[in-house]
């Protein structure tokens, strides 16, 4: 069977860190903001952690969830664009190709999570981050929308992997960068249509909801609530 | 041969219209000219036309034409839609609607031009009036012993000037 | 009801139509100065852009669309000038319009030209806009029709088709009478342009079956055009966009802006040609009247829209309409009501202040009032998505407002043309049939 690649995020044991978000730039090379650019929130975070406030000091309560790319199985997103440069890959995987997007940013406005982001001017890195590139991932150049992949660069070398191996893909085998790189080991990912797989039982856990989900969009990613 | 008559009211080229039928001509070699569109009623001077037959026409065909052309070429190229169909009519139906009024502007355009004569091989020899502003020319192509006949027949209707052009 | 230039002898009528297209005034040479002088500024902002990125305008995530989504609405909507006067009132036989129809028509065209240019302009990498266009190539890739950005280039398109057709057909008989009163290079294009018309019946009668056809597919596509433009907005899932009564609602504000454009292209027309004969208080009168009309309707639709997300109350759309009536962009939400309604309602219903000049002001208030009424359809409910952490504001940059100005100094620049090539009043049509009920 196809694989349907999902991710779930347990809530209770995010700190809010941000390793997550400084891994994707590094492994994706995503382009660095200038404070100016910053300041008029063009930042390019394919995941970010939102923060909510409630209540005044000193009974502040803060609310926070890394919010990516939720690879919706019915996507908003792919419709719209009218040069087909997002589609629905087999892989369940929402593919978003560089090369082909002209820049109507349609494909943004129709996504509720708003978890596009889009390169308002050619990248650029500071000294030495140059040098840091990861060479399996595109640099994208001016005028292209992007977002979280789920680290298909990843997912493709690991298949190569087994595939030399002659072994079937092992669940866990595939990690994106983020969920690596996360000290709380708060994120799993996997194949949702492997019912043994961790990820497909953690979506079945009382505490798994989505984001939006009234929508009708199917996301892939399941945030598992905070317990009481 | 060719007879011109110039005319300043409307009724008085009526009357000669149908003058010149009752005496054997026929609306094919009988040719108004003025300054602005003259108006008889029907009966008169009828010229049939199909022109809304050939709208209707183009637009179905360029309809039909268009949602073939994104049914065939969406199959063709193979778009990958993640478990969507890969036709959807509702959801390119506006692209049926559009293509099928171009087609009806298409045709009609194209139509017209041939309908009015403006692209079709003209017969040089037929003298083209110049129109004073106020006249209305009506031009008769009739054999020479009629001349006299037609002549007559246009004056009597009203006719301010008569010239005769050709054989 | 004869009107003063019923009076006069036909050859005066042509003079008085044929006149300014010979000779240029001061005037004309400063206002096409002008208009040189924005254009160039506009096509430095965009060349500006074109190279260094999108990053040049106000834009930021989530306000992917701003000032350009903005005019190019806009000028889509300005554009049903030509069809509800040719195409309505022609179809309903109002014999007031005719002086006003080629003025209409020549609003139309241009207008969809600026409007057209518009997707290309707001594209992040625009020189690639014609990947939009299903041409075969060794690629196997396709354009997506399901795309409401395909339809609008559909739409656009066979309008525009339509509109220069129809703007065309009724030229003919003029262009033919120009061409035999003229000499040297104005001859030439003329009698290209005239087919070789004559003025025979055959001809006559085709080209005025041709307009009727025309009329009637006209405004089955110029309806079909602005509904479309509204569904780039109500297929997505944005909040206070997903809404039924966009389609209505824009075609509705559409033909709005398009009769206060055209009364504000006939009172400058007016006073500039010396056409106080032919373009008279009635025919003010009647389209002041009809603006007046729009604009209650255009209320209708704007209270429909608002109170029901009002009264709904849910959540994300009163996160927006919040941002739209109390927060931050109220002022111009407020101004588009009073200079959609209140100044047009008192200026143009009260019998006595209803003057030219009052109707042009009110046009102007209009065209004012509808731009803003676009920006605060399409920038609040961007700026406040449904994960309310990605909320942001928008102002726009420089590069954004040289090329907005750009577009009224492009559309200044081709009505200057266009009046020194064909006469601004279809003068085949305009003269008075006597028998003819007005």
């Amino acid at each position: 069977m196809e694989r349907r690649w999902g991710m779930a995020i347990d809530l209770d044991r995010c700190t809010g860190c941000e390793a997550c978000v400084v891994a994707c730039h590094a492994e994706n090379n995503l382009p660095i903001s200038s404070p100016d650019q910053a300041a008029k929130g063009r930042t390019d975070h394919w995941i970010r952690v939102d923060r909510y406030y409630e209540g005044e000091f000193p009974d502040v309560k803060v609310k926070f969830m890394p919010v990516l790319c939720q690879h919706c199985d019915e996507a908003p997103c792919e419709p719209v664009c009218p040069v087909y440069a997002t589609y629905h890959n087999p892989e369940g995987l929402n593919v978003q190709v560089y090369n082909r997007c002209v820049g109507t940013f349609y494909c943004a406005n129709n996504c509720p999570y708003t978890v596009r982001y889009f390169n308002w001017f050619a990248p650029e890195w500071p000294e030495p981050l140059q040098l840091q590139h990861n060479p399996d991932v595109a640099v994208r150049a001016a005028g292209v929308m992007e977002k979280c992949t789920f680290c298909v660069q990843r997912i493709k070398r690991s298949k190569q992997d087994a595939a030399q191996a002659g072994r079937p893909l092992a669940d866990g085998e595939v990690q994106p960068a983020c969920v690596q790189s996360c000290p709380a080991e708060a994120m799993v990912f996997g194949d949702l249509n492997d019912p043994d797989s961790k990820v497909s039982r953690l979506a079945q856990n009382g505490r798994a909801t989505r984001l939006l989900e009234e929508l009708g969009t199917k996301p892939k990613v399941f945030y598992l609530q905070k317990a009481k | 041969m060719y007879l011109i008559g110039e005319f300043r009211e409307k009724e008085a080229v009526r009357a000669a219209i149908q003058a010149l039928r009752a005496g054997g001509s026929n609306s094919v070699d009988l040719d108004l000219f003025s300054e602005e569109p003259v108006e008889f009623p029907r009966g008169v001077l009828d010229r049939p036309s199909r022109m809304s037959l050939a709208a209707v026409a183009g637009a179905a065909v360029c309809g039909l034409l268009a949602t073939a052309f994104v049914y065939w070429t969406q199959h063709n190229y193979r778009i990958v839609t993640g478990g969507m169909p890969v036709f959807s009519f509702w959801a390119t139906g506006v692209i049926t609607y559009e293509m099928t009024m171009l087609g009806a502007i298409v045709s009609t355009f194209s139509w017209f031009l041939w309908e009015s004569g403006l692209i079709r091989r003209r017969d040089r020899s037929a003298p083209v009036p110049v129109v004073d502003p106020g006249s209305i020319c009506l031009r008769v192509r009739c054999r020479v012993e009629d001349a006299a006949r037609t002549s007559e027949a246009m004056s009597r209707a009203g006719a301010i000037g008569i010239e005769r052009r050709g054989a | 009801m004869a009107t003063a230039p019923e009076l006069l002898p036909y050859s005066r009528i042509r003079e008085d139509l044929f006149r300014p297209l010979t000779g240029v005034s001061r005037n004309y040479l400063r206002a096409t100065l002008a208009a040189l002088v924005i254009g160039a500024a506009g096509l430095v902002a965009w060349s500006y852009q074109l190279r260094r990125g999108m990053g040049v305008t106000g834009l930021q995530r989530p306000v992917f669309w701003g000032f350009y989504i903005v005019d190019f609405v806009f000028w889509i909507g300005i554009s049903h000038a030509g069809t509800l006067i040719s195409a309505i009132l022609r179809l309903t036989d109002a014999s007031w319009r005719k002086p006003v129809t080629r003025a209409a028509e020549a609003i139309t065209v241009f207008a969809l030209m600026i409007g057209g240019m518009f997707p290309i302009i707001h594209l992040g990498r625009a020189w690639l806009f014609y990947w939009l266009l299903p041409y075969p190539n060794a690629r196997l890739i396709w354009p997506n029709f399901r795309s409401p950005l395909l339809w609008d280039l559909t739409a656009i398109v066979t309008y525009m088709t339509g509109s220069v057709i129809y703007l065309y057909l009724p030229l003919i008989p003029d262009v033919a009478q120009l061409a035999e009163s003229n000499k040297t290079w104005r001859r030439v294009i003329y009698r290209a342009l005239s087919l070789g018309w004559t003025g025979s019946d055959r001809e006559w009668h085709a080209l005025e079956r041709a307009m009727k056809l025309m009329a009637c597919i006209i405004l089955a596509v110029a309806v079909s055009v602005h509904t479309v433009v509204a569904w780039d907005f109500s297929m997505a899932l944005a909040p206070m966009w997903h809404s039924t009564i966009f389609g209505p609602y824009f075609v509705a504000g559409a033909i709005f802006s398009g009769i206060a454009a055209l009364l504000l292209v006939m009172a400058t027309l007016r006073k500039i040609l010396h056409l106080e004969l032919y373009l008279t208080r009635r025919h003010f009168n009647n389209l002041a009247k009809l603006l007046l009309l729009m604009s209650l309707l255009w209320l209708y639709f704007t209270m429909a829209e608002n109170l029901t997300v009002w009264y709904g109350n849910e959540p994300k759309e009163m996160a927006v309409f919040g941002a739209r009536t109390r927060a931050h962009y109220a002022p111009y939400f407020w101004a588009m009501v009073v200079l959609n309604f209140v100044i047009p309602f008192v200026l143009l219903g009260v019998r006595r202040l209803r003057t030219i000049g009052n109707a042009t002001i009110a046009s102007v208030c209009v065209l004012a009032g509808m731009w803003l009424e676009r920006f605060v359809i399409v920038v609040p409910t961007l700026g406040n998505p449904r994960l309310p952490s990605a909320a942001s504001l928008y102002a726009p940059t420089w590069v954004e407002i040289a090329i907005t100005a750009a577009t009224f100094a492009a559309m200044v620049m081709m009505y200057l043309v266009f009046s020194k090539l064909f006469p601004i009043i279809a003068v085949w049509e305009f003269k008075p049939h006597p028998e003819e009920d007005e």
